[in-house]
């Protein structure tokens, strides 16, 4: 089990330090890890298993702070990493952000809630809503109470009722005067499109996200129309499997609050929403580049937040581009980014310029991706649909809501 | 480097320059310590911050010890948590001064709150100081007995804790018995899955030395255990099926009917949000289908949608830790991954980690079918602009041309490569085309084609040029420039710095004179002086070998230096060691 837990900050300072066992683990293992990040070149491409001379390291990195965790023993190590990970995205959850300046304002809650996630090396608790009801988070509310009552401990006299039910990620006694419970489909759609302009690969990840807010221990039942379009799914614990298996059917007594119900993923697209034409041609010493976006297959609402970027190689000492919609910047790190926001009706958007490439180069060998970000708003790309939500004894003035929406993942062009 | 100065309340600490400060901190405290006034608590606490943060940078707090014990004399739970913490990191330096806290831990062991009965026992338990262990006992006791799961969670790790301070107090006061008593019978999964932890770690302490340890022990792995533990499985908390899923792996099962229970019962867990118990599954069911090979067949298929899910969503750690496992099986049945080759395709701003291992999975798993695609996948990588991992993808593409029967888009490819005119791309190019040559010598013409418009200048790598001497001498007869190739190479030897070059250059000057006397007899001349007066003892010596062969007898040196050769059916080190070794 995980012996000890360090935040570095990103030049390598212990910002925090929690020793889980008896075993005390000494702060040179930071420093040994630091040579090496430092002798990789980049903390983000060090590997996050690592094996020092005597312990076994995790590493996880977000925004800068590194989560280290270190071990002796023999342990499975994707539970390692998960569990850091949900370190981070509990100490985001409670501290609006995560960095270093935020982290050390703060750490008497971090420790706290490092205190309650891990004991003695194994994890506990670590549903956010549980850890909200024993800690709470340090936001300007809280602190405006404790100016005003004079008591700023954020620890609850008592613990939460959800320990000690059988409904671990709910506790017993909530009430709402407005009982509401509102379904998002959030998907994500990862492409690569090689430079001939046919699809690679194409795949949606999706998540059904459910924000209950529904009076006593309410019990949910939701269906799709198509279910099988859906190639694998993960359920939160709170899911039946039964139903499910049977009919489809997703029956579950929701967490209060917002929380992530399942996560899907469909595999077979064959088409996506809109098109980047990228031209590069080259000769004697100088590169046009031209770069054509349009809407393909109009998925009925505006695609909106459009971005193309790409990195100019190493190669190009200058470049022009100009386009005829939207913003081009190029950053010092030789980024290049066109914001487009929306396609307009009347003409396509175009970006075209020249690069000029390093003297004694003919042409440009090494072409750039592109990749395209965009959002759409009302729309699930993979093509499911909801089909009802019901609750097996429906409170007074109830009210349901259901949205979707697509964004891109890891979407990329060739060139 | 300071802290920056927080808006609403008091500035943070500014980097400390040691002693000053403490003792600041020493005397303000004092003054706190026995005052009743109401905002007291706050100014506890501010001080209480300063204090941990000093300890959290490094800086040695522990004189203030007394201090902080006196000030710990109250009802705020923060502030508790504080003192607890600093007592914790400095109880073993200061054993006499721990002695203090221990009056107020007890007295907080009985208090009303659960969370403080919580808090206070996890404190006592992390003191680790050797000598307080008998004020252990009594507060353990009572919280294993205690009416609140809370409590009774805390007091089980406490005892954990306990062994590995003393292990002779722990088993004296028979804590084993209680705990098992405990995890056969609590209510609360977590309070159970605790148990499990603590004993599974006591008795494994403990089996060297007692019979009875490794009897209860094994007692763990018996059937009505272990079933008891799967029919609850779903009510535990995600970590604590992990620790559940470990220990069934470990279980060996009577018949195969069982077998299929326990993988009926745990089918619902490869959907599990978390992706260690999904992982954590599929080792239990591949463990158990060891011996049924086709049930173990539809294992695989079974985990393969679960494990690509996990290596895309998620984050690139969590993406390497599975895509580690992947390889695994992938060593292990190719086929079965032979239709997913797409999830492998590496994303452009993946962490090289992760493309790498990707890379080698693409190989592993290319089949008569998908070797177009992957190749023409592959090719686009080598344009990458991440160097390392275009020589990768080059490299892939040599070991699945030389894995595969049919290299003709292969070939094509490998010698587009070589038209890039990138010198790291030339130079993988080559290296593999001389492995490809050696297996499909057929493909010769098409290879000597285009190997022969390269110019000698432009490559520099060690390996490369040797691969390009090789293939000159091999193939000299059909090369029209060999022999001049080779000379201007051999006039340049003083600047050869390659040990491996110059001894592939001095071989294959020989192989091109048995071919072509005329031409090359300079460039032997001039290379086997040059060898001869070489300074590397290998080339010194094959220089002086060659030389007194062909003093000997013309014929008898072109049996030994040219000999017709068999193409290579296999070669040893594709097949990678890892894959041949038991895993499971």
């Amino acid at each position: 089990m995980l012996q000890c837990i360090f935040l570095l900050s990103d030049s390598g300072e212990v910002m925090l330090e929690k020793q889980l066992t008896g075993h005390r683990v000494d702060r040179s293992i930071c420093a040994w890890f630091w040579d090496q990040v430092v002798s990789q070149g980049d903390s983000f491409k060090q590997q996050p298993v690592i094996a020092s001379p005597t312990h076994y390291l995790f590493q996880i990195v977000r925004e800068g702070v590194t989560f280290l965790a270190c071990t002796q023993v023999e342990m499975p190590p994707l539970m390692g990493i998960e569990f850091l990970c949900r370190v981070a995205d509990v100490l985001s959850d409670y501290l609006e952000g995560l960095n270093e300046d935020v982290i050390k304002d703060n750490f008497v809650i971090v420790y706290e809630l490092l205190d309650e996630m891990i004991d003695n090396g194994f994890p506990l608790t670590t549903e956010p809503n549980i850890l909200r009801e024993m800690i709470a988070p340090p936001n300007i509310v809280s602190k405006m109470l404790s100016v005003v009552t004079g008591n700023s401990s954020n620890m609850s006299d008592t613990l939460p009722g959800a320990t000690a039910s059988c409904v671990p990620w709910r506790t017993t006694d909530i009430k709402y005067a407005n009982n509401e419970v509102y379904v998002d489909l959030v998907e994500e759609m990862d492409a690569i499109i090689n430079r001939d302009g046919i699809l690679v690969k194409c795949e949606v990840y999706g998540e059904v996200q459910v924000n209950s807010h529904i009076t006593g221990v309410p019990d949910l039942t939701l269906s799709f129309t198509n279910p099988s379009i859906m190639d694998d799914v993960r359920f939160h614990p709170c899911v039946r499997f039964r139903p499910w298996e049977s009919h489809h059917i997703l029956s579950f007594v929701p967490p209060d609050g917002l929380f992530k119900l399942m996560s899907y993923r469909v595999k077979k697209l064959k088409s996506t929403p809109i098109y980047v034409k990228p031209q590069i041609t080259s000769d004697d010493g100088a590169c046009r580049v031209n770069v054509m976006v349009g809407i393909r297959n109009d998925p009925g609402k505006m695609i909106d937040s459009i971005t193309v970027q790409f990195q100019l190689p190493s190669c190009v000492l200058s470049a022009d581009l100009t386009a005829n919609h939207g913003a081009v910047t190029i950053f010092s790190n030789k980024t290049c980014t066109w914001s487009i926001d929306r396609i307009p009706k009347d003409r396509t958007p175009a970006l075209s310029g020249t690069l000029l490439l390093e003297t004694g180069l003919k042409r440009l060998h090494v072409f750039p991706t592109f990749q395209v970000g965009f959002r759409i708003q009302g729309v699930a790309l993979s093509g499911l649909q909801l089909d009802k939500l019901d609750l097996r004894v429906v409170p007074s003035r109830l009210y349901k809501g259901f949205r979707a929406f697509t964004r891109s993942g890891l979407y990329e062009v060739r060139s | 480097m300071a802290p920056p100065a927080q808006t609403n309340r008091s500035p943070s600490p500014s980097q400390p320059s040691g002693k000053s400060e403490v003792t600041d901190l020493k005397s303000q405290l004092r003054q706190l310590a026995g005052s009743r006034l109401p905002g007291v608590d706050d100014s506890k606490r501010e001080l209480f911050k300063k204090v941990i943060s000093y300890m959290t940078i490094g800086i040695d707090v522990s004189s203030v010890f007394g201090e902080m014990v006196m000030c710990s004399a109250t009802s705020d739970i923060v502030l508790k948590k504080m003192c607890y913490l600093y007592v914790g990191n400095y109880a073993k330096v200061n054993p006499d001064l721990a002695l203090l806290t221990i009056n107020f831990l007890q007295r907080d062991c009985k208090d009303e709150d659960p969370m403080i009965r919580g808090l206070a026992l996890r404190s006592l338990g992390s003191l680790n100081v050797a000598n307080l262990v008998e004020y252990l006992v009594g507060p353990l006791n009572a919280g294993l007995k205690d009416n609140n799961s809370y409590v009774r969670i805390v007091a089980v790790i406490g005892v954990l804790k306990l062994y590995h301070i003393s292990v002779t107090t722990c088993i004296d006061a028979d804590f084993p018995a209680v705990l098992k008593h405990l995890l056969l019978n609590d209510q609360d999964t977590q309070v159970v899955a605790n148990c499990l932890l603590a004993l599974q770690e006591i008795w494994n302490g403990e089996a060297s030395t007692s019979g009875d340890a490794m009897k209860e022990r094994e007692a763990l792995l018996s059937k009505p255990f272990i079933y008891y533990l799967l029919n609850r499985i779903k009510e535990f908390s995600e970590w604590a099926q992990c620790l559940v899923l470990d220990l069934v792996v470990k279980y060996v099962p009577a018949d195969s009917n069982e077998i299929f229970d326990i993988m009926n019962l745990l089918e619902d867990r490869l959907q599990h949000a978390n992706g260690a118990v999904v992982l954590a599954t599929a080792k239990v069911f591949l463990h158990l289908t060891l011996s049924m090979t086709d049930v173990h067949q539809q294992v695989y298929e079974r985990i393969k949608a679960p494990l690509l899910t996990l290596v895309s969503s998620g984050s690139p750690e969590q993406s390497y830790a599975v895509l580690s496992h992947l390889h695994l099986l992938v060593m292990r049945a190719p086929y079965v991954f032979s239709a997913d080759y797409k999830h492998f395709y590496c994303q452009y701003n993946e962490p090289s980690y992760v493309k790498k291992l990707k890379l080698e999975m693409l190989t592993a798993v290319a089949n008569e079918s998908s070797t177009y695609e992957i190749v023409t996948e592959l090719c686009e990588y080598a344009a990458n602009v991440d160097i390392p991992i275009a020589r990768e993808s080059i490299r892939a593409v040599g070991k699945i041309a030389l894995q595969q029967y049919d290299v003709n888009a292969i070939v094509d490819r490998l010698l587009q490569f070589l038209e890039m005119e990138k010198d790291y791309v030339t130079a993988e190019a080559l290296v593999l085309v001389k492995d490809l040559l050696r297996k499909y010598p057929q493909w010769s013409h098409d290879c000597i084609a285009v190997v022969g418009n390269i110019s000698s200048q432009n490559v520099q790598e060690p390996k490369a040029k040797a691969a390009l001497i090789w293939m000159l001498g091999e193939y000299s007869q059909d090369m029209s420039d060999a022999p001049y190739i080779l000379e201007s190479l051999t006039e340049n030897w003083d600047e050869e710095h390659s040990a491996e070059v110059r001894l592939h250059l001095l071989t294959a000057v020989m192989k091109c004179f048995f071919k072509r006397p005329p031409e090359t007899q300079k460039a032997l001349g001039a290379a086997l002086a040059a060898g001869l007066a070489d300074f590397h003892q290998d080339v010194h010596d094959r220089a002086l070998f060659y030389y007194r062969l062909l003093q000997h007898n013309v014929t008898v040196a072109e049996r030994v230096v040219n000999p017709p050769k068999q193409a290579v059916s296999v070669f040893a080190d594709t097949q990678s060691s890892e894959s041949q070794r038991p895993h499971f």
